[in-house]
């Protein structure tokens, strides 16, 4: 991984704990990185338990959301009758703020992982079909030209041209999704849950407990980030042949 | 005409100028509703312009900041909950109690009124929808051990606002943390009537709903005290005239003129603290202990650092 990021975490708790300095904010309201760490290693094993249910929250809704998503933007490409229908679906269910169907969700599917799961999968939804659909309709037209004078079926071309070409954009509609889908399992926990760090956010803040609050907002972001590298892992392994021509370093 | 301009402007300068009023920020708990009147009144009636103040009232988007904004010198007052106060002292906000608002719990254990549940042994092996306020399950635990019930013989779910929506729809057996003047009718509004259970009646020492909280270094503000003083006029002006005062209140905003405000707005005028600055020692000091029992807080601090007769000071 390289010392690099290590300097760069470092960094970013040194400007935490400027923040605070400079702001004389209260512990109450924000507290340093200092305090924050002790309740991570006093209260371990309880926000252990709870990340471990937004954890899985997210990685079921991120599985089920992007098998969803890759569906919906094959489908858009190979009907043309789906394109005309579907596509308000689409743009509409990113226009609608989750927050506001996270109640209707609650009461549809329960107070369970069933629908923070749910709110993950809305979330993620439009950037996954989004992006793969845009990479599929977008092939090079020089390829298709050359599937159309080697007598291709519609199916062979969809299955060996346009999917291969896509696989970039669909890299990058699941790296979007990765950052986005733990909003999605949050917002979910705090409309109507017992378990999981938005839960535990909720009742550590009625408890006036902001360190706590922290913590749990320290570990979602290490989740996410986490998250975000092994999508970004996985994407590019999914597109060996197509090198980056911008040096990582 | 230079001299009469000369003696315009000195009669100018000398014309006493009005006391230009104080601005106090207060902090509500939630959006305005019927627990809010003596404050409406006050400011439509001008009570608070009479003790030289210009109030500003305003509703949060998360009941759990004003205190917090208070505490950190960003507002002047607060409208808080009195169990929560002993919570956030135990924390270390600096925050005082100087007033009370609603003199009687709000808070109650709510079933539907067709359910099953008529007491509260038959909460077992039940689901509890709670909102999150912090000491829910200290309050549930007290009620349910009189029954000889505890609260792992239940299951606690954390519904978030939608207390009504949830007990309505049969997700849940039972709410704790509806209030009894606002969701018992909300629930009748909508054809399914509640059955209330109170906790001061279940074993749990009685507290004051609805107080109002000060920073701990801002007690020798005169504007507290000139608020608490057209407080205590408003709620006597709202209990010697009801009607006109619920006339003020649904007339501030047309969403507040519906059924609902109406119908608490009768539940909640017997509950207004008659005499807002006074302080019952006892009833926060049992208070403090409670929690300390049901584990909450540790070595609760004497009452006087916390809470306070402004003009008995």
């Amino acid at each position: 991984m390289g010392v690099r990021p290590l300097i760069t975490a470092l960094g970013l708790l040194v400007c935490w704990q400027l923040l605070v300095w400079a702001t004389g904010a209260p512990p109450y309201i924000l507290p340093g990185p200092l305090a924050v760490g002790r309740v991570l290693l006093a209260r371990g094993d309880l926000l252990l338990e709870h990340a471990l249910v937004t954890a899985t929250e997210i990685l079921l809704g991120i599985l089920i959301g992007s098998l969803v998503g890759a569906a919906s933007a094959i489908l858009l490409t190979a009907w043309a009758p789906a394109r005309r229908w579907l596509m308000p679906l689409l743009v509409v269910s990113q226009a609608l703020p989750v927050f506001a169907l996270a109640p209707l969700l609650v009461l549809w599917l329960g107070y369970g992982m069933a629908s923070k799961i749910a709110m993950a999968v809305l979330i993620i939804y439009f950037p996954v079909t989004a992006a793969f659909f845009d990479g599929l309709r977008r092939t090079d037209p020089g390829w298709l030209e050359l599937a159309r004078v080697m007598n291709a079926r519609p199916l062979a071309v969809l299955w060996r041209i346009r999917l291969p070409a896509a696989l970039p954009a669909l890299g990058s509609g699941l790296r979007v999704a990765a950052s986005v889908a733990p909003i999605g399992a949050v917002v979910g926990e705090w409309v109507g849950s017992s378990a999981g760090l938005g839960y535990l956010m909720l009742h550590a803040n009625a408890r006036m407990q902001v360190d706590l609050v922290f913590a749990a907002l320290f570990l979602l972001a290490l989740m996410a980030l986490a998250l975000y590298f092994a999508v970004d892992r996985a994407a590019r392994r999914l597109v060996p042949w197509q090198r980056e021509t911008l040096p990582e370093t | 005409m230079r001299r009469s301009a000369v003696a315009l402007a000195v009669l100018l300068l000398l014309a006493a100028p009005a006391r230009a009023a104080e601005k106090l920020t207060v902090m509500l708990d939630w959006f305005v509703n019927p627990d809010h009147g003596p404050l409406i009144v006050a400011r439509e009636k001008g009570f608070f312009a009479a003790e030289g103040l210009e109030v500003d009232l305003v509703a949060p988007a998360d009941p759990n900041d004003p205190p917090k904004l208070v505490a950190a010198g960003r507002a002047d007052i607060a409208v808080s909950y009195q169990p929560q106060l002993h919570l956030q002292v135990a924390e270390g906000l600096p925050l005082v109690r100087i007033g009370t608002l609603v003199a009687t719990p709000l808070n109650s254990l709510v079933v539907l009124a067709s359910g099953p549940i008529t007491s509260i042994e038959d909460l077992d092996g039940r689901k509890v929808g709670f909102s999150v306020g912090g000491f829910e399950d200290a309050l549930l635990g007290a009620m349910l051990e009189r029954y000889g019930l505890s609260l792992d013989r239940i299951t606690l779910v954390n519904v978030n606002f939608s207390l009504s929506p949830s007990l309505i729809s049969g997700q849940v057996d039972a709410v704790i943390g509806a209030f009894r003047n606002f969701e018992l009718n909300q629930m009748d509004l909508v054809g399914a009537p509640g059955r209330a259970f109170y906790p001061e009646e279940e074993g749990v020492p009685a507290y004051d709903e609805l107080i109002y909280v000060a920073r701990a270094d801002r007690l020798d503000d005169p504007r507290l005290r000139a608020f608490l003083t057209a407080v205590e006029k408003a709620t006597l002006w709202l209990v010697n005239h009801p009607e006109e005062a619920w006339n003020i209140f649904k007339g501030t905003a047309a969403e507040l003129d519906d059924e609902l405000n109406a119908r608490a707005w009768r539940d909640t005028l017997p509950r207004f603290a008659l005499r807002p600055a006074a302080l019952d020692v006892g009833r926060y000091r049992r208070f403090a202990t409670f929690l300390e029992e049901r584990g909450l807080i540790d070595n609760p601090p004497p009452v006087e650092t916390y809470a306070v007769d402004l003009f008995a000071r």
